[in-house]
């Protein structure tokens, strides 16, 4: 295609199509995936020089505070291969995994369920919205009083963290499903339980699985809070124990390691999400 | 009197009303409609013609009044009348086969039959080779005949069609249009369609029932006699017979009326 908004010259320059400017700050222009990757990859540089710079820019003697990328990438390694830190990845990783399918197995049916039907809504969702506005961490006193400082306590702190924002969400995951799906299963004949089944949970999969993506990702941030709860493992504990001695390294590192997990996760959910749902992805609009 | 058992729809004195009765969107509707009728409800936006087609699926119910269908009182929505809506319904996590197959499923049909009868009704609306196309890889007018095989394999005895086409472009609407009349032809059918397309409902239907706006009335129950009972597969011919601009030409007046007693 030619452009025509403005034309230069006679016939000989028709040949030549119109080539627009190609502009970093360009309008809702979408970049190839592997122009993405390279941007991706500036961004996270940017981060570790101005980390570096940092780094070498404080004092020498205040330099232990703001250790450089290398130390606390060193200082992970050596806590895998000297201090068996696999063994608390593990654990919180246990935690963190342990608590949230406890906290998806209540949510997501409930979600559904007060999705579904407008009665349970009513029923559950004054009760369960109040608990949102109250911090996890808050109730850290009332579970060392129950449980003390056991499996039980942390798991449960996670748990609270993640269970009320999750059944917001799957409710409103579960509201989205269009009326008129329903309605065409109902024209079927579908029985109610056909439809919820059938239906209902099918429409909404997808975006409940994003909303646990989502949720997760906030379980993680409050794995350093549970193990502060009298822990003896985890990445948290090491972290505050770190902590102690002023060893901002391991503190980092403990930060850095967390961070991966993260990303970690969030891919592993990705990746479910296509295998689950080959068909959510739209080839023509 | 006609025997009630014959009509595919019987309505008495309906009455629908919402918001405690202070919104009465139909107001007092009697019609009875004869079996193997395409029939189109038409009237101005508002006008209860929608409304009175979920009363008759058994999505919603009447405040006062009598509705059957074939001589049986319309108690919610079943396979014996199927719906095709506006919006998109084919499911996005069935293929189009699973689609089509979904119905009888539901109803309870064998698997090997299923799978013979969704591929008759594949080549049914030329969708043979997309079966194993998931919805979002189709295109709106597609998404719409894998709905309306759907609703066709679970053979209703009345097929209800909320303003199927009019999500659609006006060329694949029009394609769509033609495609209709030979699968209503070929399965021979009830269709009770609303449409406020003044020309998609003289070339589907035999009959056009016209609503007034608040309260939903009747205005006009016309037979369109031009057609002499004939359905046309090719939209030039119906415009080339005589009586055909007079049908239109009414039904506009009457759109017109409704519109500016509104204004």
């Amino acid at each position: 295609m030619e452009g025509s908004g403005k034309t230069v010259g006679g016939a000989e320059s028709s040949a030549a199509a119109f080539q627009p400017k190609e502009r970093f700050f360009e309008l809702r222009h979408v970049p190839s995936g592997r122009w993405t990757v390279v941007l991706g990859i500036i961004g996270a540089l940017t981060f570790f020089g101005l980390w570096e710079i940092g780094h070498y820019m404080t004092p020498e003697s205040g330099r232990r505070f703001l250790p450089s990328v290398e130390q606390v990438v060193g200082k992970l390694i050596f806590l895998y291969t000297d201090k068996g830190f696999l063994y608390d990845v593990a654990i919180s990783c246990m935690r963190i995994f342990g608590s949230f399918l406890a906290a998806s197995l209540i949510a997501v049916p409930l979600g559904i369920a007060m999705g579904c039907f407008a009665n349970m809504k009513a029923l559950v969702n004054p009760t369960v919205s109040g608990w949102r506005y109250l911090p996890a961490a808050s109730f850290i006193p009332l579970l060392l009083v129950w449980f003390g400082p056991t499996e039980t306590a942390k798991m449960g702190l996670l748990f609270l963290g993640v269970i009320f924002f999750l059944v917001a969400m799957v409710l409103d995951n579960t509201e989205a499903v269009e009326n008129a799906l329903i309605e065409a299963a109902l024209t079927m004949g579908a029985s109610r339980s056909q439809v919820v089944l059938g239906v209902v949970v099918p429409a909404a999969a997808p975006a409940i699985i994003d909303s646990m993506r989502t949720m997760i990702a906030v379980g993680w941030t409050y794995l350093v809070i549970a193990e502060i709860v009298g822990a003896q493992d985890g990445i948290g504990a090491v972290m505050m124990r770190a902590g102690r001695f002023l060893n901002v390294d391991i503190i980092m590192a403990g930060i850095l390691m967390i961070g991966i997990l993260g990303v970690l996760t969030d891919i592993l959910f990705r990746v479910l999400q296509r295998i689950l749902f080959p068909w959510n992805v739209a080839r023509r609009a | 009197m006609a025997n009630q058992a014959d009509s595919a729809v019987l309505a008495r004195g309906i009455i629908k009303q919402y918001m405690n009765g202070t919104f009465t969107a139909l107001d007092n509707i009697s019609m009875e409609l004869n079996e193997k009728q395409i029939v189109a409800f038409i009237g101005p936006s508002g006008c209860g013609k929608t409304t009175m087609l979920r009363l008759i699926s058994g999505l919603e119910y009447p405040t006062s009044g009598h509705l059957t269908t074939f001589g049986q009182s319309i108690q919610g929505p079943g396979p014996d009348r199927g719906m095709i809506f506006q919006a998109y319904t084919s499911f996005p996590w069935l293929t189009a086969q699973g689609n089509i197959e979904y119905g009888m499923k539901i109803m309870g049909v064998s698997k090997t039959e299923r799978r013979s009868k969704a591929m008759e009704f594949l080549k049914l609306v030329h969708l043979e080779k997309f079966k194993d196309s998931y919805p979002n890889s189709l295109s709106g007018g597609m998404k719409q005949r894998v709905a309306i095989a759907r609703t066709l394999a679970q053979n209703p005895r009345v097929l209800l069609m909320d303003e199927p086409f009019g999500a659609l472009d006006a060329q694949v609407r029009w394609e769509m249009q033609e495609m209709m009349i030979e699968v209503i032809e070929r399965e021979n059918k009830t269709v009770i369609m609303v449409t406020h397309d003044i020309q998609e409902a003289i070339y589907l239907a035999d009959r056009i029932i016209f609503f007034t706006r608040q309260p939903g009335r009747i205005k006009a129950d016309m037979i369109l006699e031009f057609k002499n009972g004939r359905r046309f597969a090719h939209k030039e011919e119906l415009i080339s017979q005589p009586g055909y601009v007079d049908a239109e030409r009414r039904l506009f007046s009457m759109m017109r009326e409704e519109i500016q007693t509104a204004a």
